[in-house]
């Protein structure tokens, strides 16, 4: 009963470990021989069952030049191209900004396949040292084009004490079955203010993990925004640390889900030192037969009295085969802490489309106006105004799609 | 009080809330003593053979142990489950014992036939069966009904397990005129083969997870409860589960069957003596209630749980599930724990009929290296169903508290309500108070709604509530557990005392 059978490794299991092979990560080849990808039993991925959802992996990238418009255009933005997981030459580096690349992957290993396979696999990042005021925004457009390929990739963004930014992390593709693998680790020192921004932009027949990693230090305060609104198979995962008092955090998410998408952002926030504070705010929507996941883990140590967290998942179904699961979880050990979660999901409210339309707004547009403030709310929160109507053009599309 | 220990407390919690919850100190628990009984038992560990001489000992027909055999054989290839928040050291299945019967206990039909140690045992538990004389003038002559009228719902009718055999049934002729079936479950399976077969494991299936399929294995007693159409039960029964033998797990089974539009409520109340051994308990409750029937199902669960160091105490791996199969039933799971080392727990409703409804109120109070992983799963598979879960969990001392909680809507439950809010209250910092919930809407006509803050019950509520003169703090109390207190009420003087202690406790200072 006990004894440890060898488990059947599934065609992109082998396809996986192949890779790490072929790279010389024998060791995590082994490891991922053993365990292969995430089922529903490995708590973190429930709702993302791997093993199942998984079906091919692509071959690794060759490097492509990345040329071209880019996919996601923010006027007036430091633009920094990553091909097929290759930095580009950037322009003049703006005040306060040196780029350059790290060797390897930018993530602290954890106990997690995704980030396991990132560590093995990226070869160099995208390295970003800020400091006093940015002005402009920085946006580190990745894209992955030709045939379909497995892309590693990583950043590195250290904040200096003080410093303000904005970044945004956009992944785009071809029409290709691509698998993106996005670990970013971001660094925020004393008293930095940052708004750090992860789009998914991704081909439909593409599958996207973006595992981001927060540090935060003393009052500094972080704006942290994912948006999923590309690959058919998406997992966003966040894991977040306060590090220094004082500090406060902002987590936002949103999953735009339609036809058979599953898409999942999963968020783990750590409070290890007193007198830290988060708020947490994710929307899904779902259309057709997808499928929304999001999962909140708000950890509070023994010493990380006077923790203030409070996060809300809200779930918007749209269409009768649409599925939203969600768990937002607590895990506190300190008494002296406000902390709490809240949870809805349902169709749009009839008693508002009964406002509206009882004024002679026709049902569609009545449906438009609801299901535009649900979404909004996310993307109201930038400041950049530039950046928030780019945002916001992504829920235009994703509505027009649906029209 | 004075003997207590408060740990600082911050501002807004209120002192008295922190006295109840140390008075229930792990070192206080009252019912550790023991009753030295002569017993049957089966030979230690767990093989074909225990589970033959089981069947034997109970005179079960052929198919039961048919039954037994294949849940066993089941068993033995599944893994123990470590998902819950809980750890404990293994449990050694081969070194237990699975039958543990008082001699002389196969079945008397009135509490004269009881062992009167027994008899005493129960007098200090200080349940009805107290009233011993009355009770037994009941069901012989059917006259003292009248001196029992009490302010409470009236006469209580119970069925006491001590170890792994009920011994005595009390009231079953007044139930009997009402066609009403409470009896031990051994008993059921000899003299109501058609219901047992046609219910036993239709809730709960035998291989459904690795304590329910060890319990089908090896149960050997429990209550049993059928209710016919129309038949609202006339009194409260109730079951009184005691473990007293070294050594030996519980693994009791109940069925309760309610058929069209009639109405049970049910109360189960437990107690250990103090042991240095950890004990197993393992028990299985299936529910039924068919078209507009209703279940209320309390449980006072006062296990021993450990003494201060975390040594002995109960393991309570109960596996509670009620099937709402008919339309506009109705299945209510009341449950106050305050008992065990280590509970592991989750009382659902399957909410089959259209219109079923669903409920669960808890409070769950954990000290001393208690660890308790409890919650409830409601799952939503007809149209037009709706279910309720107000949890309450109080963590002090070194103990770990976690509300685990599933919420489901099919993608046929149209129209499906979840209304769920878990509280969390520690006390001192070094125990951990959780909230794991799960909550999976495959329909988009289904409204579920969590809270897990004290200060975000519904805004409607309140405003309802302040616009009448009632402050914040009344109106949050009024709200949460309104219900609860209304369910409670319904429990038997005895632990009322008990229970009310736990209601007392503050709202403030919550967390999620």
């Amino acid at each position: 009963m006990n004894v440890q059978t060898p488990i059947r490794l599934t065609a992109a299991e082998e396809s996986l470990a192949a890779q790490l092979e072929s790279v010389g990560a024998g060791d995590a080849a082994v490891r991922f021989r053993e365990a292969g990808l995430p089922t529903r039993r490995v708590e973190a991925y429930h709702y993302t069952d791997l093993k199942v959802l998984l079906s091919e992996v692509p071959p690794l990238a060759e490097a492509v030049a990345g040329t071209g418009a880019p996919v996601f255009d923010i006027p007036g933005a430091y633009r920094i191209v990553v091909a097929n997981g290759v930095m580009q030459n950037a322009g003049t580096a703006p005040a306060g900004v040196i780029t350059g690349k790290v060797g390897g992957s930018t993530l602290t290993m954890r106990d997690d396949t995704v980030v396991r396979l990132n560590s093995a696999l990226v070869k160099e990042a995208v390295n970003i040292e800020l400091a006093g005021s940015v002005d402009p925004v920085i946006h580190i457009d990745r894209r992955t084009d030709g045939d379909a390929a497995h892309v590693a990739t990583g950043s590195k963004i250290t904040v200096a004490p003080g410093a303000r930014a904005t970044v945004i992390e956009t992944v785009a593709t071809s029409d290709a079955g691509h698998m993106g693998n996005l670990g970013t680790y971001v660094a925020l020192g004393e008293g930095a203010e940052v708004t750090h921004i992860v789009v998914d932009l991704s081909a439909t027949q593409a599958t996207q993990f973006s595992t981001l990693e927060y540090r935060i230090d003393a009052n500094a305060k972080l704006m942290s925004i994912v948006i999923q609104a590309g690959a058919n198979l998406a997992r966003a995962q966040i894991f977040a640390n306060f590090v220094g008092e004082g500090a406060h955090g902002d987590f936002f998410g949103l999953n735009l889900i339609d036809t058979d998408q599953h898409r999942d952002i999963t968020l783990d926030v750590t409070h290890g030192v007193p007198n830290t504070t988060s708020t947490e705010l994710f929307k899904q929507i779902g259309r057709g037969h997808g499928k929304g996941v999001f999962q909140g883990k708000i950890t509070v140590a023994k010493d990380a009295q006077k923790t203030d967290a409070k996060m809300m998942s809200q779930g918007l179904m749209l269409s009768e085969g649409a599925e939203i699961l969600t768990k937002p979880e607590l895990v506190i050990f300190a008494d002296d802490v406000v902390c709490g979660h809240g949870a809805t999901c349902g169709d749009l409210d009839e008693t508002w489309m009964f406002y509206l339309m009882s004024r002679g707004i026709p049902k569609a547009e009545a449906e438009t106006i609801l299901i535009r403030a649900f979404l909004e709310e996310i993307v109201d929160a930038v400041e950049d105004e530039a950046l928030g109507e780019a945002l916001s053009g992504i829920v235009d599309g994703w509505l027009a799609q649906g029209a | 009080m004075s003997d207590f220990d408060i740990p600082t407390l911050k501002e807004n919690i209120d002192r008295e809330t922190v006295e109840s919850v140390l008075a229930l100190d792990v070192d206080k628990y009252k019912y550790g003593f023991e009753t030295i009984i002569e017993s049957d038992k089966a030979p230690k560990g767990l093989s074909e053979d225990t589970i033959r001489f089981i069947s034997a000992k109970k005179n079960e027909p052929e198919w039961m142990l048919e039954w037994r055999l294949e849940a066993f054989r089941r068993w033995q290839t599944m893994e123990e489950p470590t998902w819950a928040r809980v750890s404990y050291p293994e449990i050694p299945y081969q070194d237990t014992y699975y039958y543990a019967a008082p001699k002389g206990a196969t079945g008397p039909k009135s509490l004269d036939e009881v062992d009167p140690e027994l008899l005493k045992t129960y007098e200090k538990l200080g349940i009805p069966l107290s009233e011993q004389k009355i009770l037994a003038g009941v069901v012989e002559d059917g006259e003292g009904a009248e001196q029992l009228a009490s302010p409470y719902s009236g006469n209580v009718a119970v069925d006491a397990v001590f170890d792994s055999v009920s011994v005595v049934t009390t009231f079953r002729e007044e139930l009997a005129k009402h066609g009403i079936i409470f009896c031990s479950i051994s008993e059921a399976i000899r003299e109501h083969p058609e219901l047992i077969k046609k219910y036993l494991g239709s809730v709960v299936p035998v291989s459904d997870n690795f304590f329910a399929t060890l319990n089908s294995a090896v149960f050997t007693d429990g209550s049993f409860v059928y209710i016919p159409k129309g038949v609202r039960c006339p009194m409260e029964l109730s079951t009184y589960f005691r473990i007293n033998e070294k050594n030996t797990g519980q693994f009791e089974r109940t069925l309760i069957i309610a058929e069209e539009g009639s109405y049970v409520s049910y109360l189960e109340g437990c107690t250990a003596p103090m042991r240095d051994e950890h004990q197993l308990h393992a028990a299985v409750v299936e529910l039924v209630a068919l078209d507009e029937a209703e279940i209320k199902y309390s449980t006072v669960q006062n296990w021993y749980p450990g003494d201060k160091n975390g040594k002995g105490g109960v393991y309570n791996f109960v596996t509670k599930r009620g099937d709402c199969r008919g339309k506009n039933s109705k299945i209510s799971w009341t449950q106050v724990e305050t008992g065990s080392a280590i509970t592991w727990k989750y009382p659902s409703c399957i909410l089959k009929g259209d219109g079923s409804r669903g409920e669960f109120y808890s409070i769950a109070i954990s000290n001393g290296h208690q660890q308790i992983d409890s919650g409830t799963k409601m799952l939503h598979l007809g149209k037009n169903t709706s279910s309720r879960i107000i949890s309450k969990g109080i963590a002090a001392g070194f103990s770990d508290n976690t509300y685990r909680g599933r919420v489901f809507a099919h993608p046929k439950a149209t129209n499906a309500r979840n209304f769920t809010q878990c509280d969390s209250l520690l006390i001192g910092d070094t125990c951990g108070a959780h909230t794991v919930p799960y909550i999976e809407s495959r329909n988009a006509t289904a409204v579920f709604e969590h809270e897990a803050t004290t200060s975000k019950i519904s805004d409607d509520q309140m405003f309802y509530c302040l616009q009448r003169g009632l402050s914040e703090e009344e109106a949050v109390a009024l709200i949460v557990n309104g219900f609860v207190r209304d369910v409670l009420q319904h429990l038997p003087m005895e632990f009322m005392v008990e229970t009310q202690k736990l209601i007392g406790i503050s709202l403030e200072g919550s967390v999620g």
